[in-house]
């Protein structure tokens, strides 16, 4: 018996010199992370701080909404709100085609990708072109991300340097090198932003107290997009917001020091207003499940995440099975929370895929209890009757993910080992979500 | 009822406002004795380049024989006169395309991680990312030690537009190789004035 997730590990684990390349290059990624970390005596204070603003913000969000959302329309900026994914849609979609939209060029956004509006678009006649790398590599391959932060990692040079053969981005056949594939991207990219009728971004924060959209890359591909075309608009998740730039300190501070072990990323962007006299500005604050989240006090800590992607580098099970061995289109111990608040019925499978070792909730930098939470989900299916059966996937999923031969080197053997075994087991036990499963899965796909 | 009022209900109804602010101010964040020192380690680090102008050097010689083959220059700074486009003249932001070489002022620097403060101070902000090269023109005295320093710092304009940068745009996309320049400047040059 076996889950979606054991069969795809088990696909993903037959390409063994790339799968143990993934396991390595994020082992690699966490270890830059720890580096970070270590360097700054405050890393833990700044941890229990972050964590403490988000359940702050989150136990008064209807008032840092408000906020947030008069001070951005003070600003001149126009603000809609979304109630779900359907919703976003038609309003990028009236914003668009009031203006003459042809095309659209944006930055990474998980929320448009969790609304699934880059197909909403097309299907209505809008070009729409991704411009952080990964994600258009991704996008002309006609693919999902494997990673929230690092989407294409599931391909390597010769992958990428074929398809921009194909698509006519590169002009030396069989030149393959990553900088001469990076620059021929740009230059292509740079095209599509010269042409392009208006820009979205996602958000990394919204700053109650301002108005601020804040969006931290590495390309600048969020600020081309938005110092070119006049319309600008930026999608944000109500979770987003946090109450003011000493809050933003903090969060500044770990994201990028947690997810891919950068001091910061090259570009930490403000937005507060259109960026000319006739241009505009929209901000589109989405629910689209979050306050049903927020209304439940066993799983609202999940809303805290900043996404940074620390959870899924550090995790031993991610790492040896990759991100499209995940049912929901985010991976890793974040991934597994968020598909099941999403749709339990749909994502369950994907909670064999954690051994409860808690390297995660040890990177989070936010505290997010996230094996915890995951160990909970699986307590709500024993109630069901169904945990001998599960607790079978689970051993199944990971037998497969660590008897692997080939699988181990010196660098990460030792902690694989020790991963095997659930540390804190006991004191889980003690904990039970407050929604039985019978009525999640009764309740989900609403 | 309005999708703006159903959702702000929910949350209200959700946000039981059971958790206090924290108190930010007792932080114990990073502090170095050399301030200065450790912005331009950190810039380097993060791919940037430091130079220094040196009492009574000109600062246009200075760039010139930084960027000696440089042919497009845009900058609105008055102290530059080897710029041959005014970023507050173009009309449209795509003009700006082809530049090899955009100079602006940053506000302040940050120790810990290279980040400098730049507020938009032209009407088209593009050239801080369309140059090929960007020089930051940044006063030595001005570097604080952390970013909790720099948020008590930063100011906005009418423009309401303002980003940190550090360093040149980079990218580890294809196969987790570092590359420099990927949609915005190649290489940026801070010049400590
Ligand atoms: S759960 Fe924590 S570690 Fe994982 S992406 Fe979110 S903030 Fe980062």
């Amino acid at each position: 018996m076996s889950t979606f997730h054991s069969k795809s590990a088990k696909s993903f684990l037959k390409d063994e010199k790339y799968s143990s390349w993934h396991d390595k290059t994020f082992w690699s990624v966490r270890q830059k992370r720890d580096a970070m970390a270590e360097k700054l005596d405050e890393w833990e204070q700044l941890r229990e701080k972050a964590s403490r603003i988000k359940l702050h913000t989150l136990s008064h969000l209807d008032k840092y909404l408000e906020e947030f959302s008069g001070n951005a329309e003070k600003n001149g900026v126009k603000v809609h709100w979304a109630a779900d994914a359907a919703e976003f849609n038609e309003i990028v979609f009236g914003i668009l085609s009031s203006h003459g939209v042809k095309k659209l060029v944006k930055s990474k956004s998980m929320l448009t990708e969790e609304c699934e509006m880059n197909p909403y678009l097309e299907a209505r006649g809008i070009e729409v072109v991704e411009t952080d790398l990964g994600e258009r590599i991704i996008q002309l391959k006609g693919q999902k991300p494997s990673h929230i932060v690092m989407p294409a990692i599931h391909l390597n040079h010769d992958d990428v340097g074929e398809l921009f053969e194909r698509k006519g981005i590169s002009d030396q056949p069989g030149n393959h090198d990553p900088s001469y594939l990076t620059y021929m991207a740009r230059l292509s990219l740079r095209g599509e932003f010269l042409s392009a009728d208006a820009g979205m971004t996602g958000a990394n924060f919204g700053i109650a107290a301002t108005g601020d959209i804040v969006v931290c890359t590495n390309e600048g591909n969020a600020d081309m997009s938005t110092s070119l075309p006049k319309l600008q608009i930026s999608a944000i998740g109500l979770e987003k917001i946090i109450p003011d730039y000493a809050s933003l300190a903090v969060f500044q501070r770990m994201l990028c020091r947690a997810g891919t072990g950068q001091p910061s990323t090259t570009y930490t962007s403000h937005f507060r207003k259109a960026r000319c006299e006739d241009g505009e500005m929209h901000i589109i604050l989405v629910d689209n499940g979050r306050s049903d989240w927020l209304a439940d006090p066993a799983h609202r800590e999940i809303l805290k995440c900043i996404r940074c992607g620390s959870c899924m580098n550090t995790c031993p099970v991610y790492r040896r099975s990759g991100g499209y061995s995940y049912s929901y289109f985010i991976p890793g111990p974040i991934g597994i929370n968020l598909g099941m608040l999403r749709s339990a019925r749909q994502h369950s499978g994907n909670l064999s895929a954690c051994t409860l070792c808690r390297s995660c909730e040890t990177v989070c930098p936010v505290k997010i209890g996230l094996a915890e939470q995951i160990y909970s989900w699986r307590q709500s299916l024993s109630g069901l009757g169904t945990f001998n059966r599960s607790k079978k996937l689970m051993s199944d999923a990971m037998s497969l993910v660590f008897n692997h031969q080939g699988l181990y080197d010196a660098a990460t053997g030792a902690e694989s080992v020790m991963n095997i075994v659930p540390r804190d087991w006991m004191p889980f036990g003690l904990r039970f979500p407050r929604k039985p499963f019978h009525k999640l899965v009764k309740e989900d796909d609403k | 009822m309005t999708s703006k009022e159903r959702i702000l209900n929910k949350c209200a109804k959700a946000a039981d406002g059971a958790f206090a602010m924290p108190e930010l101010d007792d932080i114990a964040a990073v502090e170095y004795p050399d301030p200065l020192k450790q912005f331009c380690a950190t810039s380097e680090a993060v791919g940037g380049k430091v130079v220094e102008l040196a009492d009574n050097q000109d600062i246009n010689e200075l760039v010139r024989s930084l960027f000696p083959e440089a042919r497009r220059i845009a900058s609105n700074l008055t102290e530059i006169s080897i710029a041959d486009t005014n970023p507050d003249l173009v009309e449209n932001a795509c003009e700006l395309n082809g530049t090899d070489l955009g100079i602006i002022r940053g506000e302040f620097g940050v120790a810990e991680n290279g980040c400098i403060w730049i507020p938009q101070t032209m009407k088209q902000r593009a050239v801080c990312f369309i140059s090929e090269n960007l020089v930051i023109l940044l006063p030595r005295q001005n570097i604080v030690n952390n970013m909790h320093e720099a948020y008590k710092r930063i100011s906005f304009n009418d423009y309401g537009y303002g980003t940190f940068i550090s360093g040149p745009s980079k990218t580890a996309d294809i196969a987790q190789v570092l590359v420099m320049g990927a949609q915005a400047a190649r290489s940026v040059t801070v010049i400590l004035i």
